[in-house]
């Protein structure tokens, strides 16, 4: 009791401390001019959507008389494609470009050259790895979570015991691979996990077809498997079909994050029990509100800063755990989804 | 045993090898991997070559005519997401007429293209890596990021591609994999008794000869594209059945597979030469070493594409050799025959 008072007034401290660092969030002029391009890995993939239908909107909302264009490579030529329209927009002018990076770390020199042009580079769901020619990172969830939540599903659909395996989607994807690598961090460190063993990781590419032969490959190389953990919302969907198709659902559960819309007779129906997403809409938001601020000038894009993003409130700049020298602004929290709120959020 | 080999056309020659081959890889596996040989195995390939082996089949038309279809991928994706939007908005289209809608699109690509490689007379790989492109593109402006899914469709479409239509012991012949077969068998009779389709094999292996003997060869190879997109359109529709969900990457890749199948199957990259039952079987072998290779813990994730880009070439370097060796043996025996009867004349 006497340690929890102790705990108290450090944390009123603490707190008392930070209003007094960042007594004024930071409040956006609107009105300013600046051309945008929301960049995404490629196009046609619904959640890539959402977050364009985020970003219009503040983009409505302040009133930039500049353009925001969703401007992405085709399918087959993400890695080239986003380096040429990274290029493209520095010698354009582009304010600002909003970047899902699907390029690793080969679309730094370009993101260089484009800072160097003045065009801010914000990063958003997938950063650039080494954090070079980024201004920031607007990062979903903390990354080290996702791998907790991930954990804490497979905990909670194997009972606390048992084979799992992951169905990724491209091998070289930075944010699949960093929850992959938190999530195996948490099984290590938390004695709640000893008795999940993480078997095998296999890609499905993001493909549907792919993914679904991975997943069969995987129950039958691993007779078994009790869950197979897909952090991508087609190989999840993938993977719930393939177990439906085959008549699996009993044995092996599909979990990892995925869209109400794509899962919700897969959650009714047992195959995936629960599964989880943050709102794409809202990384649109907040992405364009930090690129706007960042790009009017209004941010300098330090670390401590803090902003208010019109609807969702007050975020700060910080230093990126999972990344040295590179900064993040973290939106979170995401939802876990089961039978009972699939439904509502699949409308 | 020389005389043995002699009695059988290269073409039969070719689908025995395979089958050994493939028996061989199956041999393989068992040895390596537990659990392997079983009818389970049988169930993921037969249904899984269902897309692949339509798409191989229209391959092999082109092939044969000396031409090459790139744009098969996007073909496929985009009459997959077509075929799904227009089920999902329209649940009481008849089958029928989504099968056809799925082939006569399909056949619509495959104008542009046959059009353009046989009166355009621009190279086919040129053509169809722009159309590739072109259509995928087309696939990302019509869906509008949206994605088809499983939920949209109705049941009996979801349904059928694993519909048990007969089974022996643990092997599941499913509806999907009979479709194909069924497409397979039509084409190859087609091709093995009807004059017309024979036509494609004159064109590919003397075109001038087969205009000397009164083909319209631009005729024939813009049929090729227009069959090979049919297929592809089918193929589109398989897809859709099968996985439910369609985004904009779907078929994403298969132009290499279905090359890879049909090559591997003993169609002769040079044209003329080759059967849709071999590029079947060659559909089969790449996708039991693609499905084995997944389980086998000795080759890793990045180096499968590897093993199919190898497979590829073996098969052409083996084929090359076997043909070359095989005309001289014939030559030689040609040569013993004349003597023979110049001997026998004196």
């Amino acid at each position: 009791m006497k340690n929890l008072g102790l705990l108290g007034v450090a944390a009123a401290l603490m707190l008392g401390t930070t209003q007094f660092a960042y007594a004024d969030a930071i409040k956006l002029e609107s009105g300013k001019e600046s051309k945008m391009i929301l960049l995404p890995k490629f196009l046609g993939i619904l959640v890539f959507d959402q977050a364009n239908e985020g970003a219009q909107e503040a983009h409505a909302e302040l009133a930039n008389p500049g353009k925001l264009e969703f401007l992405g490579p085709t399918p087959e030529n993400s890695v080239a494609g986003q380096i040429e329209i990274m290029t493209t927009a520095a010698t354009q002018k582009q304010g600002a470009v909003l970047l899902s990076n699907n390029a690793g770390d080969q679309i730094a020199p370009a993101a260089k050259a484009a800072m160097d042009a003045g065009t801010k580079v914000v990063t958003w769901d997938s950063p650039i790895p080494s954090g070079e020619g980024e201004s920031v990172f607007v990062a979903q969830v903390d990354f080290g979570s996702i791998g907790i939540v991930m954990a804490d599903m497979a905990h909670s659909i194997l009972g606390g015991a048992g084979e799992m395996a992951v169905l990724s989607a491209t091998p070289d994807a930075a944010n699949q691979n960093a929850w992959i690598e938190a999530m195996k961090q948490a099984l290590a460190t938390d004695a709640k996990y000893k008795d999940i063993k993480l078997v095998d990781v296999v890609y499905g590419d993001d493909q549907a077809e792919v993914s679904y032969n991975r997943a069969l490959a995987l129950v039958d190389k691993y007779p078994d498997l009790k869950l197979i953990m897909s952090p991508t919302t087609v190989g999840i969907q993938a993977a719930a079909k393939a177990m439906q198709d085959e008549g699996l659902c009993e044995k092996t559960k599909v979990s990892g994050l995925g869209l109400p819309s794509e899962m919700v007779s897969y959650t009714m129906n047992g195959c995936a029990p629960e599964f989880a997403l943050w709102d794409f809409r809202d990384l649109g938001y907040l992405t364009y509100y930090t690129a706007y601020g960042l790009a009017s000038g209004q941010l300098t894009g330090e670390i401590g800063e803090t902003f208010t993003a019109g609807r969702m409130g007050d975020y700060t700049i910080e230093a990126d755990p999972g990344r040295a020298n590179a900064k993040r602004i973290l939106m979170g929290p995401f939802t876990v989804y089961t039978k009972d709120n699939v439904e509502a959020a699949a409308k | 045993m020389k005389k043995g080999i002699l009695t059988f056309s290269p073409q039969v020659l070719r689908i025995l090898a395979l089958v050994v081959v493939t028996a061989l890889i199956v041999l393989f596996f068992a040895s390596q991997i537990e659990n392997y040989l079983n009818g389970r195995l049988f169930n993921r390939i037969s249904s899984s070559v269902a897309v692949m082996a339509l798409i191989a089949t229209g391959q092999t038309l082109i092939i044969l005519t000396r031409n090459i279809d790139l744009s098969v991928g996007s073909i496929v994706g985009f009459t997959a997401f077509a075929t799904g939007s227009v089920i999902a908005n329209n649940p009481d289209l008849s089958p029928v007429l989504l099968v056809g809608y799925a082939a006569i699109l399909g056949g619509t690509f495959g104008v542009v293209n046959g059009l353009l490689v046989a009166y355009a007379r621009i190279p086919s790989i040129i053509v169809t890596l722009a159309t590739m492109a072109l259509f995928r593109s087309a696939l990302v402006e019509y869906s509008n990021a949206k994605s088809v899914t499983s939920q949209n469709l109705p049941a009996w479409l979801v349904d059928f591609p694993n519909q048990v239509v007969f089974s022996l012991g643990e092997f599941q012949f499913r509806a999907g994999f009979m479709a194909a077969i069924l497409v397979v068998l039509t084409a190859h009779i087609a091709l093995t008794r009807l004059r017309p389709a024979r036509q494609f094999y004159a064109v590919g292996s003397n075109p001038e000869a087969a205009t000397m003997a009164g083909i319209d060869s631009r005729r024939v190879i813009l049929i090729a594209f227009i069959l090979s997109g049919v297929m592809a359109g089918l193929a589109g529709f398989m897809f859709v059945a099968r996985f439910g969900n369609i985004t904009v990457v779907a078929g994403l890749g298969f132009e290499l597979k279905s090359i890879a199948a049909a090559v591997v199957g003993g169609v002769s990259i040079n044209g003329g030469s080759g059967t849709v039952i071999g590029a079947l079987l060659g559909t089969v072998l790449v996708d039991l070493i693609d499905n084995s290779l997944v389980r086998w813990p000795v080759v890793s994730e990045f180096w499968r594409e590897a093993v199919l880009g190898a497979m590829i070439l073996i098969a052409v370097a083996a084929d090359t050799i076997f043909i070359r060796r095989l005309a001289k043996m014939r030559a030689a025996r040609a040569h013993e025959a004349a003597i023979a009867a110049e001997g026998a004349k004196t």
